[in-house]
């Protein structure tokens, strides 16, 4: 008796202490998407003036992160970039997201020829290393930030077919299915009210774990120069562009880096505890009498 | 329970730091250790760093036939040429101990006797002959310089008779193309040869770099070095790091940025003014670009001075045509458009572009004026230029859009480009004619814009006769003052270039007309 009262007050703690995490992380990243939607009115100095007479000044009160070897502001050109870096990210996991699912969707519940075939073709997509192909799309695509997002969107969507089909399986028999099936339902009722509802939790953890992982690979095909142009402000770019002043004026290459580090990092943390409110098996064992 | 969570945590935070730890220190240097050393059997060898030594310069071998290879040819020290230049560029001996203008078209050089070519063949006019006729009948822009009719050797006695008069003719033969090989040896499919100088490649790989070996029987003096490697690495921070982590004992080509880092010793840096400047050319197909004052409006709409002092750090000077102030035909002779952005949008308004839209980008017939710049970015202060003209024009409302690519030369040849702006030694000669038939008449093979001139094929007609060096510099000028006022080209700055040596290294000194760098000197302690 006493151990079950410890157990779930345990429970609770652990409960808590989850949905702390996730109003601290939910809080981080609105600052940054706020801060991307908000970034041409708050930052300090035009991102892309030049002033050739301010070049690669040290970081003072007047220029916060120091500025780059044209003379532009490295803090406005920061907060500039992570318009670009976030927005391109979730928008790119928006668009793998949707397709995926939709595909997978499809296949799962269909089945049949059309299943075999989209399948194959993920696998195709599956059996290539990521970002090695990711660097050919983007180079066929003649670079551009368009050029890389839609080169990674080409190879990321197989990973959500592959989790919604196996999702639409295992449930296109349950009862509750068969229920709305006998009760009249169509295809499309079935799909939207009794299925996606019923599955997007794995995918949902999926995709804001994923925001990180893009932007990480968005900025490292700017890096290479198959992202965003210059004089586009993008962390990845940025760092690209910076890189031979490392040594001799390191807050250049500093600045967007932390930038990348910090804002995968929020948005990390907050798949991971969106991951723990939602997984079925994770709740199931706190339910559990130990 | 709660003490084994703890416990796990711990381990999984001493792992992330020993793990961050590791990453950091990989980056660092490896101390001063250095592999050039002499090793276990006593045989020095040197590594040399260079960005140039690949496709993208169209330096893919040695052989000096073929390309701009000469370049690579003689600055490893395998080719040499008939004449060579000082230090304040004038010509002197070398393989040939000298000549005789006997008519306009008639020149008889005499050659230095016991030269010997790596192959094992003694240097005379007659492999010297067969060197020369391969080099025209499959070198066009050597065939164009050089005119040559016929070549007779006779002993050590060269003549060459041109079929029409070539006053630079010996200015000309200096030119990297002109290292003599000998044709008997021929050249390998690798495209290696046998020279003259005082190292001799072993392997030849294109974008990777080369092996040279002492070449025991040299002419003039002994080489120092056992084995020298050449390493391509075209990235200038990769090569920075190769050469402060004592990978490399010399380098060439460093990023201007990168050079405060080698101003103390051990390192020593070798640095000259050159004719190498940073130019960019006009694409006459462009429809835009067709028109004078937009022409104008862009030549005065870059900051070349600003470019050159905080871009470039003042390793070189602003430009105002092809030639540095030290020739007599030099920029100060000539005047270019000055940076005023205010009189460049006047132009701009004038030719009937303003902004309708109110995109800040100025529109004639509801399309903006943009501009495609293509560059490459093995000259690591082009893609600086390229972003700083894209703001200055970006002011005048002038959209550009930059292409900076290793694969310029296949966008040039698809004509997907506005402005090209690249580097180029505009006298390696010493003489001003080479530039001009290079790049800005109708014969030229540099031409890429479809630059066309009455004025300028006039002079050069006079240009292509004239002996008399004053006459030829006034000329220089005059032609210089006609690409400038049509404003075909705008140049932006002339570059300084340096060697950094490593410890212990000597006999590495960058010479103005920037192509000799290994010679027997150059020796590692």
């Amino acid at each position: 008796m006493r151990e079950k009262k410890r157990t779930k007050r345990k429970q609770k703690v652990s409960r808590d202490w989850t949905k702390l995490k996730l109003v601290v992380c939910g809080a981080l990243v609105l600052a940054i998407l706020l801060t991307a939607v908000l970034a041409p009115y708050i930052t300090p100095y035009d991102p892309y003036e030049q002033d050739l007479g301010k070049a690669l000044l040290v970081p003072c009160r007047e220029y916060l992160l120091g500025t780059d070897r044209y003379g532009r502001d490295m803090l406005s050109r920061v907060i500039m970039g992570a318009r670009t870096s976030v927005f391109s990210a979730v928008f790119l996991v928006l668009i793998i997201t949707v397709t995926g699912s939709m595909a997978g969707t499809v296949c799962g519940y269909h089945g049949g020829k059309l299943d075999t075939f989209l399948m194959r073709v993920s696998d195709v997509f599956l059996a290539f290393p990521g970002m090695v192909f990711a660097i050919a799309a983007a180079s066929v695509l003649k670079g551009g930030l368009f050029g890389a997002v839609a080169a990674l969107a080409l190879i990321s969507w197989p990973k959500y077919a592959r989790i919604v089909r196996s999702q639409v399986m295992s449930i296109k028999n349950a009862p509750y299915i068969e229920a709305a099936r006998l009760a009249g339902s169509g295809t499309g009722k079935i799909i939207l009210k009794h299925m996606i509802p019923n599955i997007a939790g794995p995918v949902i953890t999926t995709a804001v774990l994923d925001i990180g992982t893009m932007m990480m690979e968005i900025a490292g095909l700017s890096f290479l120069g198959l992202g965003a142009m210059p004089p586009a402000a993008e962390w990845g770019s940025m760092m690209s562009s910076g890189r031979s002043m490392l040594q001799t004026s390191p807050w250049v290459i500093l600045a967007p880096g932390c930038a990348i580090f910090l804002t995968v990092m929020v948005f990390n943390l907050l798949g991971d505890t969106v991951r723990d409110l939602l997984d079925p098996r994770q709740r199931k064992k706190e339910e559990l009498p130990l | 329970m709660r003490k084994k969570y703890l416990k796990r945590k711990a381990w999984g935070t001493l792992l992330a730091l020993t793990l961050s730890a590791g990453l950091l220190s990989g980056c660092g240097s490896s101390g001063t250790e250095s592999t050039g050393d002499a090793s276990a059997s006593g045989e020095k060898v040197f590594y040399y760093g260079d960005t140039t030594f690949n496709t993208e310069n169209d330096e893919t071998d040695v052989d000096p036939h073929n390309g701009y290879s000469g370049w690579a040819c003689i600055r490893y020290g395998i080719g040499e040429t008939l004449f060579r230049y000082s230090d304040s560029m004038e010509l002197e001996p070398w393989l040939a101990s000298g000549y005789e203008n006997v008519d306009e078209n008639t020149w008889r050089i005499t050659l230095k006797d016991g030269i010997q070519f790596t192959s094992g063949r003694s240097l005379d006019a007659q492999a010297v002959k067969e060197c020369l006729d391969h080099l025209v009948e499959v070198h066009a822009r050597a065939k164009g310089d050089l005119k040559i009719k016929e070549i007779t050797a006779e002993g050590m006695t060269l003549t060459i008779t041109t079929s029409e008069p070539v006053p630079a003719l010996m200015n000309y033969l200096a030119d990297p193309y002109g290292c003599i090989i000998d044709m008997e040896a021929g050249i390998t499919e690798d495209g290696n040869v046998s020279g003259t100088g005082p190292y001799t490649a072993t392997e030849v790989n294109t974008d990777q770099g080369l092996t040279l070996v002492k070449n025991e029987n040299y002419w003039d003096g002994t080489p120092k070095l056992d084995t020298i490697y050449v390493r391509t690495i075209t990235d200038g921070d990769t090569l920075t790091m190769a050469l402060q982590s004592g990978e490399l004992d010399a380098a060439y080509g460093l990023p201007y940025a990168s050079l405060p880092l080698f101003s103390e010793a051990p390192y020593t840096i070798s640095s000259v003014e050159t004719s190498r400047s940073f130019f960019a050319q006009m694409n006459y197909q462009t429809e835009a670009l067709q028109d004078e004052k937009v022409r104008e409006a862009i030549a005065m709409g870059i900051d070349k001075e600003g470019f050159t002092r905080v871009l470039l750090d003042g390793n070189g000077t602003a430009a105002a045509g092809p030639f540095p102030s030290s020739f007599t035909f030099g920029d100060d002779t000539v005047t270019a458009p000055a940076y005023d952005p205010d009189q460049a949008r006047e132009l701009l308004k004038e030719a009937g572009w303003t902004d309708t839209d109110g995109d800040g980008y100025v529109d004639k017939n509801g399309e903006d004026l943009t501009i495609r710049w293509l560059t490459y970015p093995s000259r690591q202060e082009l893609p600086l230029l390229a972003e700083s003209v894209q703001s200055t024009l970006g002011d005048i409302g002038i959209k550009v859009e930059v292409n900076s690519t290793a694969n310029h030369l296949d966008v040039l040849q698809r004509g997907d480009w506005d402005i090209y702006a690249s580097a180029f030694v505009c006298a390696p000669t010493g003489d001003p004619e080479y530039f001009f038939t290079t790049h800005c008449l109708d014969s030229s093979t540099h031409n890429r814009g479809g630059y066309h001139s009455d004025r300028l094929e006039e002079l050069e007609a006079q240009m292509s006769t004239a002996f008399d060096v004053e006459k030829r510099a006034s000329l220089a000028t005059e032609m210089t003052q006609t690409i400038l006022d049509d404003n075909a080209f705008i140049f932006a700055s002339h570059l300084r270039m340096s060697i950094v040596s490593g410890e212990g290294v000597t006999g590495l000194e960058a010479h103005p007309c920037d192509y000799y760098e290994i010679t027997a000197d150059l020796d590692k302690n």
